[in-house]
This record gives structure tokens, C-alpha cells and sequence, in this order.
């Protein structure tokens, strides 16, 4: 039924000499063969015939142009197994066997068979009319994580504003941040390679300090994506302006459009294992499903319109002339880190499988460490109504790995307040144990590292 | 497959381009009208090669616009199912690839790719075999067979399989021979 030759019979049958019975959907095979072979050779465009075909031909074309304005997807086409003897042959299952994996452009991916349902996951970032089922999902992680962990590699999803970068419209560039509109000489060497004017997008963009080499390293140890909420054109301008080469994302840089649900991000539509994946990001609320595999970035405020849209009074960095340090700035820092859960999740010595093993708890082992043996009580911190243990400030320190107290006793190591008049704060000081402002689990939080409580002091309270 | 076919269609004329130049504003906008379009039943039109004839102008009721029956020789590509064709593989990921046969995408997936080849993700992405002599990457030439094709206003869909006889790759751009 599918032969070249019957085909190019096929189609010369639908050029011109046709009768009524080809203006009827071409899924109708048997009688177009049938009609075929009435109107034997016929092909060449016999004039005479088209004397007489003309107004059936009208009839049609009038026909056709009604049915195109219908609709994108030509009802008459589709897909061409409309007919009667289907056997597509050892290279695909026959179709009521076939478990349909995934569609792409309305068709089952493994036997052909049209399907217009919208099960499963879209995953249009990869091309934009892919579906997958969710076994297929599934199956495609296990086998997906087998190959990345004989890599010994792990999944890193990372965002982009105020993670790796920082745009602002230009349109919101202040007056002290005219000097990054002129010419590329004059900005200084940092700016250089870093600094990005999108004039199709009226954007600018600054790329965060390290970022280059962060991306090198981290594609050893990890296979990375993009996840922004931003839209497509512009997630794929940053891909180019972090990736040149396109080897480090290639096809896997995810978009708003590609969110299953509104307003909050998901691994869904990352084809990797849950248990394998870090995530990136400096804002929490977005990933409420998946808060575990999260690792909290610092914000990166280079324009004063970013600064600006969170609230800060402050001056930016742009305006200051300054920059994030490269070598101790968050991307630096977050980069040892990640170089620190990868070689605990691949550590030899542990009995378990590879497959066995979440990176979601090395993430909390890793974290564990940071005020392990601080023994914390807060003063004038927390709302006296509000419960204490589900503080966020309280449940920090606990992942920490801080034991948190309302009372105090001799084991209590630090006291954290707003305030040094406190009875609790007078305390801390007679007992010679640390008082720190409440911004030192945060900095400790985004560090990764026990502060030194002296770089946070609390003030004393202003005499009425 | 290529097909090259007498087509009609009916163009209408804007009075402004009554004139002189009439036929050849009309084959103009025949050609800017058609060319690149899809339709289920022909396919891609690819290119117009010759107007056979043109036809009586009928002035439609309440408009000046003038209608002429056009019949135009031309080359069409339609893809069927069960055609063996030739592509060039275009993205390469863990799902399957992509391919084009000029203004045909397909979409091969992996389970239709056979089983002794396996996904490598990397700088370049590809599917190898276990000995590593047979490679599909970007760029590389396969030959597959359609199972199913899609037609939408401007663009032709399909699926592909090389797991038969006789398929897969036919030139990798790797090869150093």
C-alpha cells in the first residue's frame, strides 16, 4: 500500500484529471486507487479533460480554500494510515500493542498513530511539539541516571537573574550608571567581558564575577540547565552570552512557557532523578515542591533598577564602580561547596549503590555542619505570640545544624539579638558567649560557612 | 518524495494592478502567495516552475477585486508513510533526534533507534554503538524510513524509524575517510 509507484499515481490523480471522488479526505485510499485506476493513465494534463474538470475543479479549489482557514492542522493530511492493511513491519509494534511513549506533533513516536491527547508532560523546550508520557518520564530518568553517574555526574538546574547575572532595562539605567552606555574601551576591564548590551532587547546585562569559570567547572561534575522565569528569547540571549560554545546547555534551557503551573518552577520537566538534582537559585518561594534540593544563592544587585525593585536604598554596585569579589564572591563560594556534596555523593567508601543514593541528603548533612555545637537562643527576635520553632530564622539555624533554645542554660554558645539591652543580651556579654545580630545565620546560611561573630555586632540601644 | 504537478488556484487582483503589467503582477503574487506554503494534500510546495494558463478574470459583486483561475506547473515534496528517505540530522538528544529532508522535520525516537546504540551526552551529543563504528551526531547524513507524517499550515511533521534493514547512518561527518 505504500510503494513509490502507487503514490506518484496518487498524486498525479490529485493534480488534475481527479473526479469528485478525490475531493473526499485522502484517507479514503481504497477508493482513490479505485478512482485511480478508472481514469487509467492519465496524468498529463489532457486539455480536453481539463475542459470538462474545470468546474469540478472549481468546486473543489473553492472547497480546499474553505477548509484551510479552518485550522492549523489540515484535517485531510494527518497522518497517512488511514489504510485498510496495517502492518508497519518489524521496525514498530502494531498499534493497539504499542504503550505510546510520547507524541511529537500529534503523532505517537514509536508506531505513528495520530494522537491529540494532552496527557503527560510538554516538553517544549527541547523541541515544541514534544509530549511525554509518564512512564516514558520515568524510564528515561533511571536510564538517564544510570549513564550520568558512570559519568560521575549529577544534575544542576540553575536560575538566571540574580544568579549567574543581572539585567535591567534601558530604560531604568540611572544617571550615575551613564557611564556603562559608552563606548567599550573606556569601561574598565572587568566591565569588558562581562558587561552586555542588548539593544534589540533594550536590555543591558552583567554577567556575575566568576560565572565563566564556575560554568567550566561545574560541567565536569554536573549536567546543567537553565530554569528562569523569564521568556523564551530572553533565556536563549543569556544562553548565548554564558555559553558560546553551546556545550554547556545545549537544549536544556528551561523558560516560563515550559512551567506546568503558574508562577512556580518544578522538575517535572527536567529529565532527571529527583534524588541527583541540585538547584540553584536565589529565590525560595518558586520552588515549593522542591525546597530540599535547593541551595539558596545571594542576590546579585549590580544595577541600581535591581536594587531598586527589592527595596534596597542603598547604592548599587554599578553606581559604587565596584563589583562582587571573583574569587570570594557567592558563585565561588557555592562552587566549592558544590565541588564538596559531589565528591560526598561519590564517595567510595560508602556501602551503598549509586543509584541508592540523594544528593538531598548530602545537601543536609553538608549544611548540618555549618553551626554544628552552636547552641543558639534568640532575644527580641522573634514574635512573642508566633510559635518559635517555625521561625524562619529558627528553622535556618536548625538546618544549620544549631540546636535553638527559648530558655537560657550554661551550653548556650550564642545569643542572637536586634538588640544589647536585653536581659538576655546582658547576659550573653557577662557570660563571655557570642551576641550577634540575627544577620549572622543568615550570612552563614548564604556562606556556607560559620561567620566570625565578630563582623556582627549588636547595636546598643539608643539612650530616651 | 518530489512531485512535479499542475496546480490551480484562484488569485485575486487589486484594480491598482490593472494595466500593462497585469499577467506578471499576477504570477508575482501567485508565486509570493504559494511558494513555501503546505497543504495535506500536495505537501511543500517548493517552487513554481511555469504558469500553464490563466483563466477568464470574474469581477466579484461588491468589491472591485478581480478573480483569475490560475494553473501552474510545479515542484511539491510530500513525504509518505513508509518512504525511505534521506536526512540530516539536526539536534541530538536523550529522547531520540531530529532530522531534516529539506523543509521536513522528523523526529526519530530512541526506541526506534536500534537497541545497540547508546545515548552519549557531551559537547556533542550522539548515539554510538558499543564498539563505537557506527556514530549519529549533528550534521550527520542517516537514511530513515517514515511511519507517520503531520501537516500544519507551514510546516510538514514526521516520525521516523532506522531500526529496519538498511537504514541508519550513510556518512558521518566525523569519518576521517
Amino acid at each position: 500500500m505504500d510503494s513509490a509507484a502507487e503514490s506518484l499515481s496518487l498524486m498525479r490523480a490529485m493534480s488534475l484529471a481527479d473526479s469528485p471522488v478525490h475531493s473526499s479526505s485522502s484517507d479514503d485510499f481504497a477508493a482513490f486507487l479505485d478512482a485511480d485506476l478508472d481514469t487509467i493513465s492519465d496524468a498529463s494534463a489532457d486539455s480536453e479533460e481539463v475542459a470538462v474538470e474545470e468546474e469540478s475543479i472549481l468546486k473543489r479549489v473553492k472547497r480546499r480554500k474553505l477548509e484551510l482557514p479552518d485550522g492549523v492542522i489540515n484535517p485531510e493530511s494527518s497522518s497517512s494510515q488511514g489504510e485498510p492493511k496495517e502492518d508497519l513491519g518489524e521496525s514498530s509494534p502494531k498499534k493497539n500493542t504499542c504503550p505510546h511513549p510520547g507524541v511529537y506533533a500529534g503523532m505517537c513516536m514509536r508506531c505513528g498513530q495520530k494522537m491529540d491527547d494532552e496527557s503527560g508532560v510538554a516538553f517544549g523546550y527541547i523541541h515544541k511539539n514534544l509530549r511525554l508520557a509518564n512512564d516514558e518520564v520515568v524510564r528515561l530518568r533511571d536510564k538517564d541516571l544510570k549513564n550520568l553517574l558512570r559519568d560521575r555526574k549529577l544534575y544542576l538546574v540553575l536560575d538566571l537573574d540574580h544568579t549567574l547575572l543581572n539585567s535591567s532595562r534601558l530604560a531604568d539605567i540611572t544617571v550615575e550608571e551613564g557611564y556603562l552606555n559608552g563606548q567599550r574601551d573606556a569601561l574598565p576591564d572587568n566591565l569588558k567581558s562581562s558587561l552586555f548590551k542588548l539593544n534589540w532587547m533594550q536590555m543591558m546585562t552583567k554577567l556575575r564575577p566568576f560565572v565563566h569559570a564556575f560554568l567550566k567547572e561545574a560541567s565536569n561534575l554536573f549536567e546543567m540547565y537553565i530554569y528562569t522565569m523569564g521568556e523564551r528569547p530572553y533565556a536563549l540571549e543569556m544562553a548565548k552570552l554564558l555559553d558560546p560554545g553551546d556545550i554547556y546547555f545545549n537544549s536544556r534551557i528551561i523558560a516560563q512557557g515550559d512551567c506546568t503551573q503558574r508562577h512556580q518552577k518544578g522538575l517535572d520537566v527536567v529529565l532527571g532523578q529527583e534524588s541527583a538534582v541540585v538547584i540553584l537559585d536565589d529565590t525560595e518561594a518558586v520552588w515549593g515542591k522542591h525546597k530540599e534540593n535547593l541551595i539558596l544563592m545571594e542576590r546579585y544587585h549590580f544595577f541600581a533598577s535591581s536594587c531598586k525593585h527589592f527595596g534596597f536604598n542603598c547604592k548599587s554596585l554599578s553606581e559604587l564602580k565596584s563589583d562582587e569579589s571573583e574569587t570570594e564572591g557567592a558563585l565561588a563560594t557555592v562552587l566549592k561547596i558544590l565541588q564538596r556534596i559531589h565528591s560526598l555523593f561519590f564517595d567510595e567508601g560508602r556501602e551503598d549503590d549509586l543509584e541508592d543514593r540523594d544528593v538531598r541528603q548530602v545537601l543536609k548533612t553538608v549544611r548540618k555542619e555549618v553551626l554544628k555545637d552552636c547552641k543558639v537562643v534568640f532575644s527580641r527576635v522573634l514574635p512573642t505570640n508566633f510559635p518559635a520553632e517555625h521561625h524562619t530564622l529558627w528553622k535556618m539555624a536548625e538546618q544549620l545544624g544549631a540546636t535553638c533554645s527559648i530558655e537560657l542554660d550554661p551550653s548556650v554558645t550564642h545569643v542572637v539579638s536586634t538588640n544589647a539591652g536585653t536581659d538576655k543580651s546582658r547576659w550573653a556579654v557577662q557570660e563571655k558567649k557570642h551576641l550577634v545580630h540575627p544577620r549572622w545565620i543568615e550570612a552563614s546560611n548564604y556562606m556556607w560557612r560559620k561567620q566570625p561573630e565578630e563582623n556582627f555586632p549588636v547595636s546598643q540601644p539608643k539612650n530616651k | 518524495m518530489f512531485f512535479h504537478i499542475v496546480l490551480e488556484r484562484n488569485m485575486q487582483l487589486h484594480p491598482r494592478h490593472f494595466g500593462r503589467d497585469l499577467r506578471d503582477k499576477l504570477v508575482a503574487k501567485l508565486m509570493k502567495d504559494v511558494e513555501g506554503t503546505c497543504s495535506g494534500r500536495h505537501g511543500f510546495i517548493v517552487a513554481i516552475t511555469g504558469i500553464e494558463s490563466v483563466g477568464k478574470g470574474l469581477i466579484r459583486d461588491g468589491t472591485g477585486f478581480v478573480t483569475f483561475p490560475v494553473k501552474y506547473q510545479c515542484v511539491v515534496f510530500r513525504p509518505f508513510k513508509g518512504e525511505i528517505l534521506e536526512a540530516v540530522v539536526t539536534m541530538v538528544n536523550k529522547m531520540g533526534f531530529f532530522a531534516e529532508a529539506g523543509p521536513v522535520q522528523i523526529f526519530v525516537s530512541n526506541h526506534l533507534i536500534p537497541d545497540d546504540m547508546e545515548f552519549q551526552s557531551g559537547d556533542m551529543p550522539n548515539y554510538t554503538t558499543s564498539d563505537g563504528s557506527v556514530k549519529i551526531q549533528k550534521e550527520s547524513e542517516v537514511r530513515l524510513k517514515i511511519i507517520g507524517t503531520r501537516v500544519d499550515a507551514t510546516e510538514i511533521f514526521c516520525i521516523g524509524t532506522i531500526k529496519d534493514d538498511f537504514l541508519g547512518v550513510i556518512s558521518d561527518p566525523g569519518a576521517t575517510s
